[in-house]
């Protein structure tokens, strides 16, 4: 079975995912490209292989351990994937420096338009980039599962190990943090700050 | 516009790799899982953050397209095909014996064969001679029988240009053939099972008992750890289990004799032959895998023709004198090497074989990979049904 047929089995019918402890060449089929996905997008495109490799290597190890009643095989992938991606920070904030300098690499009116709208997108990128570098892991960690790997904050706690409340008051951190770095550059900010 | 949103947009989707990419990278992560015990230090290994590599090993000699890397799913294949070398290939295959289910009834259906050289004036080619098939069955439980028969196969041509030259030699159906001290002659008819008489027979009410006497159940505690494995079999002193069947004064004897590769090879092919637990089995071929004097050669077939990946031992000389009456002919030098294939979708194992190395001597016309003899297993596996005998002679080449 190609990755892509086990992909379209899983998530297009519904099926049941695959069980680690009983067939986990079918977890990695069904997950890789997804945890791959999102490690390249932490780690830049060279690292990703390596850190996906090691993730799956890592869930094979404690494949017995995983606990369905916990969450989602894909969920409990992500938390691995985390974690692996965790040990390499210098990669990471070299991936966000590199990030910090060049603009998203979409092509759209629409989206260019947006970056317009902006003061300047370049600079508040940099400080994005430099905020999020210097959150600290475990903020770091919650916030981007819940803004790459979509996850919900049930999910970041089941694939992290810790409580719903710890969540939450992470990524209310994060946040907070992330809108003093932008503040005084994002007019977007403001207005949202004025609703709110 | 919120902050999860921004930091969303500041991780573009990196522009994703091809289909054969990750099919690659699939198929070598799950071939990494195959690692020997933790700590092994694999200094050519490409990945490996932590020293825990991959198994893209550089300078790879005998690179074989892995077709399928677990259970039954067909594997990228063309340019996403992986290339491993002998020893990925090898422990891909001991990857897939973890996975092998079990039974009510193990079977084990060996094919055995020694080739003899015919020098006919038209030309000198190999044959199969003292060929038989067995095939063995026994239930997982005592009381749910057990069979044991015997068919002898006729001689016939060891390879299809054997086969060639064979009927340019007149198609003979009597072989005269010298064997170590004596002649014997072979015929090419066929024989049918014998399912009575001395060796054979079937115990309606017998079963259970399995590789040196152990039950069904003792097989399930078969040490897992290829350390332990080693310990047990693969160490000089070895398992006294193996030499129940020997007088005390045999069995010293026994201990006294070097163990040579090629003996552990035969030892392990036994016991690979029997129904121990697949994380056994796997372990057990890493631990062969990882002995002095045995190396992982990559691909090989066996005298039924199947494919496989194979362990070798290193070439040993063989010098034949006059001795025993030996012909001028039988007489002179050689090497040989002892080799297990095994399938590598399943990590059955399919065959213990010698081979050629360096012709000389009676084998002096044959080339390198020549069987000299071996033991197939034509099918060892568990069933839920009865196993029946198999009316299908097997078919060579």
């Amino acid at each position: 079975m190609t990755a892509i047929h086990a992909m379209e089995r899983h998530h297009m019918t519904g099926e049941p995912p695959p069980r680690p402890a009983e067939n986990f060449d079918e977890v990695i089929e069904v997950y890789f490209a997804e945890i791959r996905r999102y490690a390249a997008r932490r780690l830049g495109p060279e690292a990703a292989a390596d850190a996906t490799s090691q993730t799956f290597l890592e869930a094979f190890r404690q494949r017995r351990r995983y606990d369905p009643d916990r969450g989602h095989v894909r969920t409990w992938l992500y938390g691995i994937a985390t974690k692996v991606i965790g040990k390499q920070l210098r990669t990471e904030t070299r991936a966000l420096r590199a990030r910090a300098r060049v603009g998203p690499d979409r092509d759209g009116d629409e989206h260019a338009d947006r970056i317009d709208d902006r003061v300047s997108a370049q600079s508040l990128r940099g400080e994005l980039a430099g905020a999020v570098a210097s959150l600290p892991r475990g903020q770091r960690d919650v916030l981007l599962l819940v803004a790459l790997a979509d996850l919900s904050h049930e999910e970041v706690a089941a694939a992290l190990g810790i409580s719903y409340g710890t969540v939450g008051s992470r990524l209310s951190r994060a946040r907070t943090k992330l809108r003093k770095a932008l503040g005084g550059t994002n007019p977007m900010l403001t207005l949202e700050k004025q609703h709110g | 516009m919120d902050e999860i949103q921004m930091v969303r947009d500041l991780y573009p989707e990196p522009a994703p790799p091809s289909a054969q990419v990750i099919a690659r990278e699939i198929a070598q992560t799950k071939a990494a899982l195959t690692e020997g015990p933790k700590g092994r230090s694999l200094p050519r290994v490409r990945w490996g953050l932590w020293g825990m590599g991959g198994l893209v090993a550089a300078g790879a000699a005998a690179a074989v397209a892995i077709a399928t890397v677990g259970g039954n799913s067909p594997s990228p294949s063309g340019p996403g095909g992986v290339k491993l070398d002998g020893k990925s290939a090898f422990l891909v295959a001991a990857y897939n014996a973890e996975r092998q289910p079990t039974g009510n009834y193990w079977h084990a259906n060996v094919v055995s064969g020694q080739s003899y050289i015919i020098r006919a004036k038209t030309g000198t080619y190999a044959v199969t001679g003292a060929a038989s098939e067995s095939f063995h069955w026994s239930g997982a439980k005592k009381g749910m029988g057990e069979s044991f028969n015997i068919r002898d196969l006729p001689v016939h041509p060891l390879t299809a240009q054997d086969a060639a030259l064979w009927r340019k030699a007149g198609s003979p159906s009597t072989l005269r053939v010298w064997s170590g001290d004596k002649y014997l002659t072979f015929t090419t008819q066929a024989q049918k099972w014998r399912v009575t008489g001395p060796e054979v027979g079937t115990d309606s009410r017998g079963g259970g008992t399995f590789l040196d006497g152990r039950s069904a159940q003792d097989m399930e505690k078969f040490p897992t750890d290829p350390a332990e494995l080693t310990r047990l079999y693969l160490s000089d002193r070895g398992d006294p289990a193996g030499l129940k069947h020997l007088t005390p004064a045999q069995r010293a004897g026994a201990a006294r004799l070097p163990y040579t590769p090629a003996a552990k090879v035969s030892r392990v092919s036994s016991i690979l032959g029997s129904p121990i637990p697949s994380k056994a089995r796997a372990a057990l071929m890493r631990a062969l895998a990882a002995q002095p004097g045995i190396h992982e050669i990559g691909r090989d077939t066996d005298p039924l023709g199947r494919q496989g990946i194979a362990l070798a031992t290193d070439a040993q000389t063989i010098t034949a004198t006059g001795e025993f009456g030996n012909p001028k002919e039988e007489q002179g030098t050689y090497s040989t090497r002892a080799v297990l294939i095994f399938d590598k979708k399943t990590g059955a194992l399919l065959s213990r074989q010698e081979e050629l190395v360096k012709p000389g001597g009676r084998y002096a016309e044959m080339k390198p990979g020549f069987i000299i003899e071996y033991q197939a297993l034509r099918s060892a596996k568990w069933t839920d049904a009865k196993p029946v005998l198999p009316a299908e002679p097997p078919s060579f080449h």
